[in-house]
């Protein structure tokens, strides 16, 4: 294999990574940090998407703030969904298992919303001006738009990494997950809290919807296809781990990319072989330091 | 002491939903039809379409009074592409509704669980969307028919294509994109053996088998940029067409490669979803066409479906819109909707003349595969503005005979063979 | 968990076999009796999922796997051998489900909470890809059609007798095992694993037994299921199937026995009726559902329980 299509191959692994890791953080926030388990997380990431659609190719607003918009439109009905209705079941005996039917429920009545007010027909979100081509070094093709992608999947990784563990809120919203009632007593406003990371979370899917929409098609269901991934990303990272959840979201772009270079037939096993082989030699996540297995 | 009582008025509600009969307004003299097509999810916009088509050449016919004497009634329900779900409604449809014909499917997958049904309790299931060629040859069965052609038709035409291009534009090495599911190695194995068949030298250097919705094409992308293959073929649907599409643009994958898509790509929904995004000189088939053939019948077909519904089909909706015709030619024929023998041998035989029928073609049942043998085209990507939202058409159409594309004898017996 | 006074429980149980039994006799057509195999069949699957969750506290994504393996047992080999394998299959499957189960128990099994849950969830979609790939064997996308079962089980009544008897005959077993020494001794690994290892007694060992009878039963009900439409899917390994089965546990009440098969049967049944009824069903369930899990935090039979409690007298009450 020659060296620049070891680089190009690198790269696209890169990309592919980098879209997981970004559907994937907002879910890494509210049930890795927030103990909450969002099921409808891939909704949100489509609710972005179509979000995105109207903004742009609608009301055709400027790519990069409508981009924003998006992330702060699916933030608003995230954070709806919870104050109306997830609240409601906190505190719960077996909470997870409501928490799972609830946000399952939000996935089947956030589809027909949206199928209600965009139609079932595809839609396209097109890259911003600028960003069509692709940076061209001899064999080795870079499209700007991936490159974009990459850039914001490593600023999102930073900052949310220093934001969780450098800064009081963020702090406070770690606390509040592992301990409501405490948290409560020492005067902070657990319900608003909770809001405020739910909303935050399904912002960031919204948002990653927006952004990956360009590249892919704008289509009812889309919720559903995305969720499966994003939460072995969240596991395999170490839960609430946002650097771990970038590396490995990096691990399973890797191997798909490799494995569609010389195992063509094969590729779409790796993925869920990579997911096997880490869950059993080190189930807490590749990159925790806690050790969940019984002695 | 409210969470009780709204508690029994629930149970109440569902049993009495059991127990108390489904209020079917039965008319007498209806041909009750009984249709099943996705209507969420990713497909949700070819039953849309189909649910809009079909009710358009309902209304068509029950205004002019009908057929023989009978209206024609239809029901829809999702089918969730979910074969055991689709199973249990097409048994409440026979069974409890007592409906005269099964109608539709978009996936092959429903489709062949759904065929197992109308043989059981023999009652005729009218295909309209499903294109695996096994409805007709290894999994045929005599109260099935389809009116929307497979794809080994739309193989064959590829392959004849390819065939003629290599006299003027020489091309050797061919790749293969497409999903790792049936669908996409049927249309592998399918246009190989038609390459096959008529000579055509050809040599593969990669088959890429992404899985079914896969988000990113990337890698696949990459790889076939090393390959360098003359000529992709391509067995995507829907929005995985659009998604590689648009991904691969940027590669600048098909100034490279020619992209030949013969089955699905050529499908209104790309063009409408991607306008002036979509690249010229795309080579793409489907199995109908807004913008071919030029006749009245498909002109007018188009515009009062825009009418009705705000937008323009894909073509699903005329294979509904077929469908309900060849109902109604073949109630016409008999007499009435409930000797389903004598009109298994009426929609044998049927002709019938459909807007995707270009001039001098009437389109027709073969049968022996009960499969409906049409003309197909195949175009390439080009500018047109008449279809909004859609900036491209297909243009500079390659037109390929009916009979020619009908599967071989040996072929149907080495498949049914099984 | 309660039981109740040994009465009521013989009597839940002759309605419940009495209901189902008669719907034979009293259908309107074979659409019922349909309706009725797949809520049989479901609530099987729905009680014998719960034995792992509600019971021993393990959430498991991945039970899917053993149901599609039972279904796809007998649709192989009626395919590939005939109908007259049809009821071996049954039985060469749930042992091929046990020792597959034992397998990869010991490999789940290691781990708890979210992580058990992820790597069922990787099994059992790696099974479901494998599946899905393998269409020259397996049929893929395409299903397998035809599967008739032999003999006087191809009269649809008596195959749903046939059906009545086993779905019955394992919840039982299922009952008996959730209140026997062995149940309590889940409970208690549910409720306090680190306790139950100072008492001296084996939690994994327990959790591993669980896990293989929870998927016996799972197999059992795939197995009943592919006779029922004579059709099976691939999507009977799917993540969406593992689930359906989650859905109908929380719904009816994950503490109640009985729970999951309530679930069940109001979760099919409602799919049918909304289904018939609108093409926007997923708005229509979703708010339905949405509304019985924030009014009935106990879950369905949960709330029931409660009702039956507060129309007791006091005096009994105490014995509950």
């Amino acid at each position: 294999m020659d060296f620049s299509f070891f680089i190009t191959q690198t790269i696209s692994g890169l990309t592919m990574a980098t879209l997981l890791f970004l559907v994937a953080s907002g879910l890494t926030l509210i049930f890795g940090v927030g103990n909450v388990f969002n099921f409808a997380h891939g909704s949100f990431y489509m609710v972005g998407a179509y979000f995105g659609y109207q903004l742009v190719s609608i009301w055709e607003l400027n790519f990069w703030v409508a981009l924003i918009l998006a992330g702060l439109g699916a933030g608003v009905v995230g954070m709806l969904a919870e104050s109306l209705f997830l609240r409601r079941i906190y505190g719960r005996v077996n909470e997870g298992g409501f928490q799972i039917l609830l946000t399952y429920c939000f996935i089947l009545i956030i589809d027909d919303l949206v199928k209600l007010v965009w139609g079932t027909e595809y839609k396209s979100l097109p890259r911003p001006k600028g960003f069509s081509g692709a940076l061209n070094f001899g064999d080795i093709y870079l499209p700007s738009y991936n490159l974009v992608i990459i850039a914001v999947g490593l600023i999102v990784v930073v900052a949310s990494w220093w934001i969780l563990t450098r800064t009081r809120p963020g702090k406070i919203a770690r606390a509040a997950a592992v301990d409501r009632e405490m948290v409560d007593t020492l005067g902070v406003n657990v319900p608003l809290t909770m809001t405020l990371v739910f909303g935050i979370a399904t912002a960031l899917g919204g948002m990653a919807g927006a952004l990956a929409a360009p590249l892919r098609t704008v289509t009812p269901g889309a919720g559903v296809e995305v969720i499966i991934d994003s939460l072995i990303v969240v596991v395999l990272g170490g839960m609430g781990n946002f650097w771990g959840a970038w590396l490995g979201a990096l691990l399973i772009g890797e191997v798909n990319a490799f494995a569609v270079a010389f195992l063509p037939k094969w590729a779409s096993l790796f993925s869920f072989l990579v997911m096997v082989i880490v869950l059993i030699f080190k189930p807490e996540g590749l990159f925790s330091p806690r050790q969940v297995r019984k002695v | 002491m409210r969470n009780k009582r709204l508690f029994i008025c629930f149970v109440v509600a569902i049993l009495a939903f059991i127990v108390v009969p489904f209020c079917v307004n039965a008319e007498d003299k209806t041909i009750k039809i009984g249709a099943l097509y996705p209507m969420t999810g990713r497909a949700g916009l070819y039953g849309k379409d189909s649910v809009a088509a079909a009710e358009m050449a309902i209304d068509e016919i029950n205004s002019k009074g009908g057929v023989a004497g009978y209206k024609i009634d239809i029901t829809f329900t999702d089918s969730k592409v979910k074969p055991a779900y689709a199973v249990r409604v097409a048994k409440r449809y026979i069974t409890e509704d007592k409906v005269n014909f099964l109608f539709g499917v978009v996936s092959s997958g429903v489709g062949l669980a759904v065929t197992e049904i109308s043989n059981q309790y023999k009652t005729i299931f009218v295909g309209t969307d499903h294109a695996s060629t096994r409805l007709t040859v290894d999994n045929f069965q005599p109260y099935y028919f389809r009116v929307s052609n497979n794809t080994f038709q739309s193989m064959t035409a590829g392959a004849l294509y390819l065939k003629e291009l290599a006299e003027t534009k020489p091309w050797k090495k061919i790749a293969f994109i497409g999903p790792d599911y049936a669908y996409g190695h049927s249309q592998w194995d399918e246009i190989r053996y038609n390459l096959d068949r008529y000579g055509v030298e050809y040599e593969v250097v990669g088959e890429y088998w992404p899985k079914i919705y896969a988000p990113d094409y990337t890698s696949y992308i990459t790889s076939i940029l090393k390959d360098k293959p003359d000529v992709l073929i391509s067995g995507f649907w829907g929005g995985d067409t659009v998604a590689f599409i648009k991904q691969a643009q940027a590669y600048g994958l098909f100034k490279k490669t020619l992209y030949f898509h013969p089955d699905a790509g050529g499908n209104y929904e790309l063009m409408s979803a991607m306008g002036a995004e979509l690249p010229d000189g795309l080579v793409l088939g489907a199995r109908h066409y807004n913008n071919w053939p030029e006749t009245d019948r498909n002109r007018n077909f188009v515009q009062e479906f825009q009418k009705r519904t705000g937008r323009f089909p894909t073509y699903a909706a005329q294979g509904a819109y077929a469908g309900i015709y060849a109902i109604a030619n073949a109630v016409k024929a008999v007499g009435n909707p409930d000797d389903t023998e004598a009109l298994v041998k009426a929609l044998e035989g049927l002709k019938i003349s459909l807007p995707e029928d270009p001039e001098g073609f009437t389109s027709y049942i073969r049968p022996e595969t009960h499969q409906i043998t049409q003309v197909m085209a195949i175009g390439t990507t080009m500018a047109n503005g008449d279809f909004p939202p859609a900036k491209k058409m297909l243009g500079n159409w390659k037109i390929y005979k009916a009979e020619d594309l009908v599967p071989p004898v040996e072929y149907l017996e080495e498949k049914r063979k099984k | 968990m309660n039981s109740g006074p040994k009465f009521s429980t013989a009597v839940l149980w002759t309605l419940m076999i009495l209901g189902f039994a008669l719907v034979p006799v009293l259908m309107r057509s074979s659409y019922q009796l349909n309706l009725a195999s797949h809520v049989l069949v479901w609530g099987l699957f729905a009680v014998a999922f719960n034995m792992l969750w509600g019971v021993t506290g393990m959430l498991s994504f991945g039970q899917a796997l053993y149901y599609g393996l039972g279904a796809y047992f007998v649709g192989l080999m009626v395919e590939y051998l005939g109908s007259a394998w049809y009821l071996p299959a049954i039985g060469i499957g749930m042992l091929a489900v046990a020792a597959t189960s034992f397998l990869l128990g010991l490999l789940v099994i290691r781990v708890g909470g979210v992580y058990f849950t992820m790597l069922t969830l990787a099994f059992g979609q790696l099974a479901w890809q494998i599946t899905f790939k393998w269409y020259d064997f397996t049929g893929g996308d395409d299903g397998i059609q035809g599967i008739a079962a032999p003999g006087f089980l191809q009269n649809p009544i008596a195959y749903y007798y046939f059906l009545l008897v086993l779905v019955m005959l394992s919840i039982w077993i299922l009952k008996r095992m959730a209140y026997s020494p062995f149940g309590l001794m889940l409970r208690c690994v549910r409720q306090n694993p680190e306790r139950v290892r100072f008492l001296g007694r084996r939690v994994r060992r327990n959790q591993l037994r669980v896990y293989m009878v929870s998927s016996l039963f799972a197999a059992l009900a795939g197995s009943l299921m592919a006779g029922i439409d004579n059709s099976i899917h691939t999507d009977m390994f799917f993540w969406t199937t593992s689930g359906e089965v989650i859905l109908m546990s929380v719904l009816g009440g994950l503490n109640q026995f009985f729970g999951p098969f309530v679930g069940a049967a109001v979760i099919i049944i409602i799919e049918d009726i909304v289904g018939a009824w609108t093409e926007y069903w997923s708005l229509i369930i979703g708010s339905i559902i949405m509304s019985m899990v924030i009014l009935f935090p106990k879950g369905l039979v949960g709330e029931l329980h409660q009702l039956k409690l507060r129309m007791m007298p006091p005096k009994e009450r105490r014995s509950e």
